[in-house]
């Protein structure tokens, strides 16, 4: 029994599988940086609405970030792979499809943005009015004022927080095999239907992510450790 | 005089002029028709209680709050609005507004330096940002204006490294290197230690002998009637009592003044 267990634990199987693997886990980071990208983008969109001074944009970026932060991103998925190209095709009348990876990207882009467009409005409304206020009375523009004043001070306060979003993206990037991205996952359950050894591959592949996790984290880490000592953050 | 004191040529009638200025927060009626004319080179000082107007009145004056009615001329040009010519009036561009505004300086109780930004780049990024300085024409004058505040060591740390009266002394470079006709301050040692009150009052005390145009909110009664050519004491939103310090100080007509002075230096 000990012994089909430990022969179950032996990460040799994965060692030897590791090109196929690490080709799985390039798509991840792929997905990940694309995603990643397209939130950053939209939050920085939603969060400013969100504190803008037209009501009209205030409730439209709200229910934006309301309705993504609650949806699981598993259905999202879903939805964007096999339902979005229905809609669309019937929308233009001509066919279309989302290759898997768009899909991914799009579902995950979005539905993190959710999550980040509330860490910028609160990151932004973390920035004294009196900053702002300060900029006003020397005769510098809004727009100004946002771009050198609140959004860099912003960007630091808000950097913990959106680190740790940026985590929950990359593990939620596991879910990309569903829709046939070929990830890590994906190339795992491959090899499984082979070899019939799932402990081996997927305890390898969940140290794999682990590892990269942490990899990124504690670099980040000394970034924001070396912005403190100069008195920034 | 050094040269980023040196304001712009003006056109000789009053530096700023109120008139009949009234601002509402709600229902709350807090400024009920105040006028008065700031001459150049001039210095007015503003007393009264606690929630009497005072800073509503300065923001007033920079149009960071806009009055409910009446006018604030800046070098006889009306801030905030356009008068069309049939005219009416409308609330002018947010260009035209920043335009003014950069022409009056403000320094705040909380001082409000942007913590991100070293001493020397809290005072350039105006003159970058605002009057399209070049990087080095900018850091001569910033640094210039440091010196002026006596900060010239201190123009690379950042604000957290520097005490309360550093840090309002680097707010005054701030609004000053941009070379204001007028400059406003809010309380400007208030929130400051009291043994560091005294090197931010001798900064505003050489501004003023050196004919900087100055609107002064303080407690500072001492330094108020040394400084002021004229002193106002506001009560609930209009001038109660106006007039040369002497008259203010020594001899108020107004009973409610000369109890608030009596309480304030005591
Ligand atoms: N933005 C605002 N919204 C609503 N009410 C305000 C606002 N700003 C000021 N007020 C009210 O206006 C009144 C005057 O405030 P102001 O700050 O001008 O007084 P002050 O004379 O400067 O007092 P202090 O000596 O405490 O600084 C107060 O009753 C205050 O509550
Ligand atoms: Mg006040």
């Amino acid at each position: 029994m000990s012994e089909t267990l430990r022969q179950s634990l032996d990460l040799s199987l994965f060692w030897e599988y590791r090109y196929t693997v690490l080709a799985g886990l390039a798509q991840n980071i792929y997905v990940f940086l694309a995603s990643a990208a397209l939130a950053l983008t939209l939050a920085l969109f939603v969060g400013l609405s969100r504190v803008s001074r037209h009501r009209a944009l205030r409730i439209l970026s709200t229910g934006y970030a309301e309705l993504f932060r609650n949806t699981p991103e598993f259905v999202l998925l879903i939805w964007v792979y096999y339902v979005l190209p229905i809609l669309i095709s019937k929308l233009l009348a001509a066919k279309f499809s989302l290759s898997p990876f768009l899909a991914a990207v799009l579902a995950l882009g979005v539905a993190y943005s959710g999550f980040l467009s509330e860490t910028v409005r609160a990151g932004i409304q973390s920035i004294p009015r009196g900053h702002v206020e300060a900029g006003l009375s020397l005769g510098m523009s809004r727009f100004t004022i946002l771009r050198r004043i609140v959004i860099p001070q912003a960007i630091r306060r808000m950097l913990p927080e959106a680190l740790s979003q940026f985590v929950s993206l990359f593990k939620a990037t596991s879910i990309v095999s569903l829709v046939a991205v070929p990830d890590i996952m994906y190339q795992v359950s491959m090899i499984n239907v082979d070899q019939m050894r799932p402990l081996p591959l997927y305890t390898g592949a969940a140290l794999l992510f682990c590892l990269v996790i942490i990899a990124a984290t504690q670099s980040i880490n000394i970034l924001s450790d070396r912005w403190r000592k100069r008195g920034w953050a | 005089m050094i040269a980023p004191t040196l304001s712009p040529a003006s056109t000789g009638g009053p530096i700023l002029r109120c008139s009949n200025v009234r601002k509402s927060f709600g229902a709350n009626e807090v400024l009920r028709g105040i006028s008065f004319e700031i001459p150049a080179g001039s210095v007015l000082t503003i007393i009264g209680a606690s929630g009497s107007g005072k800073s509503t009145l300065l923001r007033c004056l920079n149009h960071l709050e806009q009055p409910t009615s009446g006018e604030v001329y800046l070098d006889g040009e009306p801030m905030g609005v356009r008068i069309k010519p049939n005219g009416t009036r409308v609330p002018d561009k947010a260009a035209n507004i920043a335009r003014k505004r950069a022409q009056i300086g403000m320094v705040f109780q909380q001082f409000n330096l942007w913590p991100h930004m070293t001493a020397l780049q809290n005072v350039t990024e105006a003159l970058i940002q605002v009057k399209g300085l070049d990087r080095a024409k900018a850091a001569d004058l910033g640094r210039n204006t440091l010196a002026k505040v006596n900060l010239l060591e201190k123009a690379d740390d950042y604000p957290a490294r520097l005490s309360g009266g550093q840090q309002q002394r680097v707010a005054i470079a701030r609004a000053l290197a941009m070379a204001p006709k007028v400059m406003l301050f809010d309380e400007a040692t208030s929130s400051l230690d009291p043994e560091l009150t005294g090197e931010v009052l001798e900064v505003m005390r050489q501004l003023a002998q050196e004919g900087m145009t100055m609107v002064v909110v303080t407690h500072e009664m001492g330094f108020a009637r040394e400084v002021s050519d004229r002193v106002i004491f506001l009560h609930e939103g209009q001038i109660d009592q106006d007039g040369t310090p002497e008259e203010v100080f020594v001899k108020p007509t107004s009973e409610r003044c000369r109890r608030f002075l009596s309480s304030a230096l005591s």
